[in-house]
């Protein structure tokens, strides 16, 4: 299949050099799957493979693009897909930059992250894991919701200035089990984020889900003082706000543009906790990493943050032209984020909720809503959901309503930060409104910040 | 085509589907233009084509799509077979509610099709918006143009043949500017209805040139202005942001699926249950709401929904009593039958998707507020002693079952004694819904009533990115937490 993929481009590459043309092919094909569950029921099963082809056209300064729908045999309909580009960039404006066309200096083929396994499980087993993961939890009251979304992704590169292509195939589950309760309406969630089939482990999440359930039946639920708190993030939270950092911290287009909470001069200087480092480490199968970026640039793990200490910013191609910076390799669909784990030896939330404390303690698994109030001072604002729980100091639990946060990350991942799980895990991030983009984030299972005021308490579910 | 189609669903009828629709696109195409400070960042165009299937089998449903017809009866029997393994865990069989066998075609309002313009007009179009942006305080400025045209053909076991032809245009301004302290803000000019169709006819220079000498002035306000006071007033919200007050917590809420917890993996439920239609005081005796799929000229008007069934015009909110939901075929028949009451009569048709390759999900049409009886803009704002007037929507943020919310908006001007005193910056405002709803204490007249676009309303598992309308009027809440 591959070679099909790479014969096609050479030959499309081809006939853009015979003609004159400066192009650049994007091709991705997706075979995606997704299993999805409410009300205790498959309320749709579903798969869809499409083939997507990315046309750029360039003549000089200017560029332009034409996307399709397509099959590998409809090598004519691509072809007009080329013309249109083509002839769509005699008629673009010129950029007041020179933007860079890539030119491979070797074909890369990455299939590292691509488990056959994974991508040809059946119908049956995902119905089964679902199953595990929720056994003995469902009651008539007590209804399960979720997805099992798995699927392959094959992304394919050629330009006209070298004969050499790029490819990566990844395969990607991200599973997400909801229990909520009818009538009380609340909610909560276990989630895994697969790379290859070994990774599925529907016991631990059914060990996860039982605990909440537990305390969600059986504690207090309760409205709680709006004040300061020190909140204990989860993963999917921690997640979140490192996915948001993405589009307003350390990305250098987006500082260029007055879009970032960080500044040019504050590279090299210590803003956020000591506890906090954060690396793009493509070394990592879990964050379906590019091993390569999308202009070719060989990618190494790149401290973006370390012991707090920001590095600098990363550039995309394209910004880096416009601004005069230099590309950093980051020209890719997604990062392969990883937070670094701390020295607070905690790997679940049974565990947490054991250990002696000495304040109460707000666990906050999932953020739910995140928007940027504020992208100078790096406001973030987002409302709690499935599984908080109140830890208090005297070892009762409390379940809180929901309650929201409107904090700075600067805040969140600042000098408030206490401390920081030594166990990490991958979480899920992706959001594939168009094209499939299998995206995780590495992240401490937990992480306590101290000081942080909560803006909104609800009065109930 | 259709022949093959028709064919296709008939076997899979005669092998015990229960129903069987198919929805072919022989077409979508779209063309983007985006200008950031004069560069023309993005000039691209896209086509596609392809099918949906959905078939309904012992009371469970599968879908497959693809590009390729080539493997039409193959593509049938994927679907088939997810269906048949959806089947093998259901609690409550799906069943649609009943609906009539319709042959029609539907064409939304276009005079000039925008694929036909050359792209120079197009870049000359932005270009000159550009230059119009290009002013004191600017430090960013932004000029989008999109358009969509597709082709959709129906067509189901129960007989229905249907056509649509769609065309929606979409534009955006944004400047950016920044304050004496280096922090950004922004204002925004994305049009609603302007004329009652929606072509290239539908870009008129001289109105788009008048707002964006409005939004620079405004923006200069704001970088100049004071900080939002933290405190509580009335707020009184203009169509650009009360659009999207309306689109997040009357809108949302009211969507059957998410009320009865299909959405409750991703996007989150509703505070909204069954026995709350017909006896919630979902607001002041001033909110009428209606979900109105026939208003003219919107991307929430589309003629016929993604289940068949003709566009509606239905109330969803009666002088403040919650009457109606966003509904499709299926909801409503597990609606009525788990109140074990007949709630809704019929599917309210707002059943869509957002392309061949995803399934059809409860979306929004125009979700629209009735005008009220309270005058002119001048008059809400004569009539207000402490409050503040908002614009823009800046940052939105609603909790899981939409109780709960933050906006913050791009600029905001304080009310003191009936008159507009001072612009101030970083205005936000928070709330509960109903104590929200329920504090509505004026309505616009039709003199304040505008219909606003929305294009990237996303949902669903897949994701979907639909567009849809508001009809608004300005509005005024008392007693609202601002400035936090």
């Amino acid at each position: 299949m591959q070679e099909h993929i790479i014969h096609t481009l050479q030959d499309l590459r081809h006939y853009a050099l015979g003609k004159g043309y400066e192009i650049e092919l994007f091709f991705h094909e997706e075979d995606s799957y997704l299993m999805r569950f409410a009300n205790s029921a498959i309320s749709l099963n579903t798969n869809e493979h499409l083939i997507r082809l990315d046309i750029t056209a360039y003549s000089g300064r200017k560029r332009a693009g034409y996307s399709l729908i397509t099959n590998l045999d409809k090598v004519d309909e691509m072809k007009s897909g080329i013309e249109a580009a083509a002839g769509m960039v005699e008629h673009a404006q010129p950029l007041n930059y020179q933007p860079t066309i890539p030119a491979f200096a070797e074909s890369f083929a990455d299939e590292s992250g691509y488990d056959p396994a994974l991508a040809g499980m059946s119908s049956a087993e995902k119905m089964a894991y679902f199953n595990q993961a929720a056994k003995g939890l469902e009651t008539g009251e007590i209804k399960l919701s979720g997805i099992f979304s798995s699927g392959t992704n094959t992304i394919a590169q050629i330009t006209t200035r070298s004969d050499h292509s790029q490819v990566f195939k990844t395969s990607d589950a991200q599973v997400s089990i909801v229990l909520s309760h009818v009538r009380l309406k609340w909610e909560v969630t276990a989630e895994q984020s697969a790379q290859k089939k070994a990774d599925l482990d529907p016991a631990t999440l059914q060990r996860e889900l039982a605990f909440l359930v537990e305390h969600y039946q059986n504690d207090t639920s309760q409205q709680i003082p709006l004040g300061s708190y020190a909140i204990i993030f989860g993963p999917a939270a921690i997640a979140d706000m490192l996915k948001f950092m993405n589009y307003i911290a350390y990305n250098g287009g987006s500082m260029k543009r007055g879009f970032s909470f960080l500044a040019e001069d504050q590279a090299g200087k210590k803003v956020f906790s000591e506890h906090f480092s954060l690396i793009d480490d493509p070394d990592r199968l879990e964050t379906y990493p590019f091993k390569r970026d999308l202009t070719g640039l060989v990618r190494k793990p790149w401290p973006i943050v370390e012991k707090g200490i920001f590095n600098g910013f990363v550039w995309y191609q394209d910004d880096a032209d416009e601004f005069g910076a230099k590309p950093t390799g980051h020209t890719v669909t997604h990062k392969s984020l990883v937070l670094c784990g701390g020295d607070r030896e905690i790997g679940s939330l049974e565990e947490l909720a054991n250990l002696p404390r000495q304040q109460d303690l707000l666990y906050i698994p999932f953020l739910h809503y995140m928007n940027i109030v504020n992208p100078t001072k790096g406001i973030i604002t987002a409302s709690s959901r499935f599984g908080a729980l109140l830890l208090k100091k005297d070892g009762s639990v409390v379940v809180p309503y929901n309650i929201r946060l409107t904090q700075s990350l600067l805040d969140i991942f600042g000098d408030k930060v206490a401390w920081v799980s030594k166990s990490t895990l991958p979480y899920n991030t992706s959001d594939s409104y168009g094209a499939r983009n299998p995206t995780a984030i590495l992240v401490p299972r937990f992480m306590q910040v101290n000081g942080l005021e909560i803006s909104h308490s609800n009065s109930s579910y | 085509m259709q022949d093959q189609i028709k064919q296709q669903i008939e076997r899979l009828r005669s092998q015990g589907a229960t129903y069987v629709d198919a929805r072919w696109y022989p077409f979508e195409e779209s063309n983007h233009l985006l200008m950031w400070n004069g560069n023309l960042k993005n000039a691209s165009s896209s086509r596609e084509s392809g099918i949906g299937i959905r078939v309904l089998y012992m009371g469970a449903w599968g879908f497959s799509a693809a590009s390729d017809l080539g493997g039409l009866a193959g593509l049938f029997d994927q679907a088939f077979d997810n269906a048949r393994v959806a089947a093998e865990r259901v609690t409550f069989p799906v069943r649609l509610a009943e609906k009539e066998a319709i042959q029609a075609r539907f064409e939304s309002p276009c005079r000039i099709n925008p694929f036909e313009v050359p792209l120079e007009d197009k870049v000359a179009f932005l270009k000159e918006l550009d230059m119009k942006l290009d002013q004191k305080g600017v430090f960013q400025r932004i000029c989008s143009l999109n358009f969509v045209r597709k082709q959709v053909v129906f067509l189901d076991s129960e007989g229905s043949q249907i056509e649509k032809l769609i065309t929606e245009v979409f534009v955006g301004l944004q400047v950016n500017g920044l304050d004496d302290h280096g922090e950004t803000f922004e204002r925004t000019f994305r049009p609603g209805r302007h004329g009652l169709s929606r072509g290239w006819e539908s870009l008129d220079q001289p109105f788009f040139a008048e707002n964006a000498e409005r939004i620079v002035r405004e923006l200069n306000q704001v970088l100049a202005a004071e900080v939002c006071p933290r405190e509580q007033r009335s707020v009184i919200l203009l169509p650009g942001i009360m659009y999207l007050q309306t689109h997040e917590t009357i809108g949302h809420a009211l969507e059957l699926d998410r009320i009865l917890g299909y959405e409750l993996a991703y996007a989150g439920g509703s505070f909204v249950t069954l026995d709350d239609f017909g006896k919630l005081r979902y607001g002041s005796e001033k909110l009428t709401v209606h979900a109105d799929a026939t208003l003219a000229n919107s991307p929430g008007s589309f003629g016929f929904d993604d289940d068949g069934v003709p566009a509606q015009n239905n109330l969803l909110i009666d002088r403040g009593i919650l009457v109606g939901a966003i509904t499709g075929r299926q909801m409503v028949e597990e609606a009525n039958a788990t109140a074990r009451r007949s709630i809704f009569s019929g599917s309210s048709g707002a059943n869509r998707a957002t392309a061949f390759y995803r399934v059809p999900i409860e979306r929004m049409t125009n979700i629209n507020i009735d005008p009220g009886q309270d005058g002119t803009l001048e008059d809400i704002i004569s009539n207000t002693g402490k409050g503040i007037l908002l614009d823009g929507d800046r940052s939105w943020s609603i909790g899981s079952n939409r109780e709960q919310f933050h906006f913050a908006t791009e600029i905001g001007w304080l009310v003191e004694d009936g008159r507009l005193t001072k612009p101030v910056k970083n205005s936000t405002y928070k709330a509960d819904t109903l104590k929200f709803w329920n504090s509505l204490s004026a309505v616009g007249d039709s003199s304040t009533w505008e219909v606003k676009y929305v294009d990237n309303c996303g949902k669903g598992q897949p994701n979907q990115v639909m567009q849809l309308g508001h009809g608004v009027p300005v509005c005024r809440f008392d007693d609202v937490r601002i400035g936090e």
